[in-house]
């Protein structure tokens, strides 16, 4: 699960840079523009998958 | 807009989006009833002027809660630091449950905000659902009552839910995109669904409209430099104020209220002013 959430973090980061950069305008208003608040969502659920990764990775309390 | 306008709709907004009574559908709705027609909902100005009511709104349930806050905040840096959930740790369970219950409502939003607003934004639609939202209120505490009659289950608090539980209640905050749907009133419904009480529904409902409204106003706060919206510094410092205390107002006295009381009062008022806008809007009284 933890190789899942790293992949999904990274995927959710470039999808950000794409709509902050405007290559992707799916489920946007306006097309070719900067999708400003697309970004943040997006670096925000990469940000929840890398915490969801650590989750999966912590050694085994003793 | 004149600045009485502003300031009735400052505190209006502060209310009606605590109340169950939804926010959206009442500043569509009252300014139409009032013949207010000066206002223009996609006006620049105007949007910089919303943008501050949200904000004022979101600080005050920050300031409301800010204990509650402050411990959450910290429950959770501890636990991703700890890279181990503690479900002995209450404000962590409840911080955890908020987070997986904004998911939905962030990803909703940003997706069907826009189309949804262009579709449904006219007197008459928000009308109607702000009727609906009155039916969703008697329909859950129907619900509500029936499974404690049949099933006699006991209430769990907050941090009893599941996180499929929490999902749930986040995806019947996003109702709140329709004009007309209260965001508290859905959380509310949902949160008595899944076997919370009145109180732990509507505390959980205001602790995860904080981080959407503050969000949603902070990702807004470029539309204050929009050419076009000529903001006057006071009637945004005077609404944003007044929107503020309304909020603290409202949200304090719906902490006491739903300690003993139930949502089929405000059940009642949606259902009868939807019911009479929509007719008033159908007969071309308000537009």
């Amino acid at each position: 699960m933890k190789v899942v959430a790293t992949l999904l973090a990274f995927f959710f980061l470039l999808l950000g840079l794409a709509y902050g950069l405007g290559y992707v305008n799916a489920f946007t208003s306006g097309a070719h523009s900067h999708h400003f608040t697309h970004l943040v969502v997006c670096w925000v659920l990469a940000l929840l998958c890398l915490v969801w990764a650590r989750f999966q990775g912590a050694p085994a309390r003793r | 807009m004149t600045l009485a306008q502003a300031l009735f709709l400052a505190v209006l907004q502060g209310v009606s989006e605590l109340f169950p009574i939804s926010s959206l559908g009442h500043t569509i709705l009252v300014p139409a009833v009032l013949g207010w027609h000066n206002i223009d909902r996609s006006d620049p100005t105007f949007l910089a002027f919303v943008v501050v009511l949200h904000l004022g709104t979101a600080i005050a349930l920050l300031v409301f809660y800010r204990d509650e806050w402050i411990a959450i905040v910290k429950a959770l840096v501890a636990s991703v630091a700890r890279g181990k959930l503690d479900p002995a740790n209450r404000e962590e369970s409840i911080g955890w449950r908020l987070v997986v219950g904004t998911i939905p409502v962030g990803i909703l939003g940003v997706i069907l905000e826009a189309p949804v607003r262009h579709l449904f934004a006219s007197p008459a639609v928000a009308a109607a659902f702000l009727a609906v939202n009155g039916g969703i209120m008697f329909l859950g505490e129907y619900l509500r009552r029936r499974e404690r009659t049949a099933l006699d289950r006991p209430d769990i608090p907050i941090e009893g839910m599941s996180y499929g539980q929490s999902v749930l209640v986040g995806l019947a905050q996003s109702a709140a995109l329709l004009p007309g749907i209260s965001r508290s009133g859905a959380s509310i419904v949902a949160g008595l669904l899944c076997d919370l009480d009145h109180e732990s529904a509507a505390r959980y409902s205001f602790l995860l409209a904080t981080p959407v409204i503050l969000a949603a106003s902070l990702l807004e706060i470029p539309k204050l430099f929009a050419p076009g919206a000529h903001l006057v510094a006071f009637e945004a410092v005077a609404g944003g104020v007044l929107a503020a205390i309304a909020a603290y107002c409202s949200v304090a006295f719906l902490t006491r209220y739903f300690k003993n009381n139930d949502l089929r009062p405000f059940g009642w008022y949606c259902l009868i002013a939807g019911t009479v806008c929509f007719v008033l809007a159908r007969m071309g009284v308000i537009s």
